[in-house]
């Protein structure tokens, strides 16, 4: 990938809006582009002084009043609110009615639906979910799987002390032929986060772990991100997301071992 | 309904203008909302919106809604700009309202929609109802002229 393409794709990048691969491309290619880098770097200063509420216009409190107004009285919205024949003056008499209660109620859903999907885009889980399996597959084609190789939770866990403001629960499950072969850090949803590096067979298993925010849920949840399989669960006060290119039934005991030592 | 005036607003650059524009989109929606045929609500109000903005444009001040464009006449998307992240950080409000308000309608739009309104791409292409292929090109101009401009304010200020 060169420049002028990267120059187009970083946009798909930093909005999160790539697949897989070019986002791994576009990303190496930044990293190691001294030109991509600094421009990148620009281009995201941007958009995170644009994404505040500096640059929100907030709609006047009078407009909401106004839109109000001129709804009930637009002649579309009072002939549609009309019943068909009857007579003018029983008419006359409980349409006013018809006005209060019918076009706000309208109104209102119709505002209901333009605000309540404000958060629609991908859900915060579906981009944890993308970023966990990007840093997955990153870890494997960098040669960067560990920091800290050893089989032992002993030496694992104090490896952690001081580089993350939490301690990790690190467990070994060797005997249930899932063993633990070391760290690393990483970054999840910019924050610094620990993961545990997990062998079973030939496959590489990353457990991503920090603490979880808010109520604890053990909800399990399996989704398939490009042909990996993912898991979330909650471990302790640990958030953890499970990775790995395991089948999901394996991936489901070794969960399950996971949530054990919750 | 803020979603609507935001996009209003930095289409006309008026408040007046931006409550006048809402209201007669809300009253279209509101007198078409059986052609609402399912998908985003968002992108569709603000497709409504963002073609009444358009219209209102062309009545009150003579400018034509954007074109399809050759996207390759308007290239230079590929340049970079040599702004600095820092400068962009202690860039004044006011420098970039400017710069921002300076942009052909086309790219502020999809500026607005991406990083003020926090829309996906796919929600763009409905609301400014452009191939789903063309927004991330179509973002990636306007950020390159905006990262310009305002690294020409930014020098000029100095």
């Amino acid at each position: 990938m060169d420049c002028d393409d990267t120059r187009v794709l970083m946009h798909g990048h930093l909005d999160g809006e790539l697949d897989l691969a070019a986002d791994l491309e576009v990303q190496r290619h930044i990293e190691q582009c001294p030109r991509c880098v600094a421009e990148y770097a620009a281009l995201r200063a941007m958009r995170t002084r644009l994404n505040g509420e500096e640059f929100r216009f907030e709609a006047p409190a009078e407009l909401r009043e106004r839109i109000r107004g001129a709804i009930a009285v637009s002649p579309q919205t009072r002939s549609a609110a009309q019943p068909s024949g009857g007579y003018r003056a029983q008419r006359a008499a409980w349409m006013p009615r018809v006005i209060r209660f019918a076009v706000p109620m309208a109104i209102g859903a119709m505002l209901a639906l333009i605000i309540a999907p404000r958060k629609m885009g991908p859900s915060l889980d579906q981009q944890i979910a993308g970023e966990v399996v990007a840093s997955h597959v990153r870890s494997l084609m960098a040669g960067h799987l560990m920091d800290v190789a050893s089989t032992d939770q002993h030496t694992v866990k104090p490896w952690f002390n001081g580089k993350l403001d939490f301690s990790p629960a690190v467990n070994d499950f060797a005997k249930d032929g899932f063993p633990l072969v070391g760290g690393r850090l990483d970054y999840i949803h910019g924050s610094a986060v620990a993961a545990l590096v997990y062998q079973h067979g030939k496959h590489v298993i990353n457990v991503f772990m920090w603490p979880s925010a808010g109520s604890a849920t053990s909800a399990q949840r399996i989704e398939t991100e490009h042909g990996y399989n993912v898991e979330q669960l909650t471990v302790g006060e640990m958030n953890c997301w499970v990775v790995s290119d395991l089948n999901q039934q394996e991936l489901d005991k070794f969960a399950g071992l996971l949530r054990a030592k919750g | 309904m803020d979603a609507a005036y935001n996009l209003a607003r930095w289409l006309v650059r008026d408040d007046h203008d931006a409550q006048d524009v809402v209201q007669e989109a809300y009253l279209r929606a509101f007198r078409f909302a059986q052609g609402f045929r399912g998908g985003d609500p968002r992108a569709w109000i603000l497709a409504i919106v963002r073609n009444t903005a358009f219209t209102w444009l062309k009545r009150n001040r003579g400018t034509d809604a954007p074109t399809e464009f050759d996207e390759k006449v308007h290239g230079g998307s590929t340049e970079e700009s040599g702004l600095e992240a820092e400068a962009v950080r202690k860039a004044d409000g006011a420098t970039i309202r400017a710069a921002l308000d300076e942009l052909a309608d086309e790219f502020r739009e999809v500026i607005v929609m991406r990083d003020i309104e926090g829309l996906s791409y796919k929600e763009i292409a409905d609301a400014a109802d452009l191939p789903i292929g063309t927004v991330m090109s179509r973002l990636a101009r306007a950020r390159g002229k905006l990262a310009r401009s305002l690294k020409e304010r930014i020098a000029k200020e100095r």
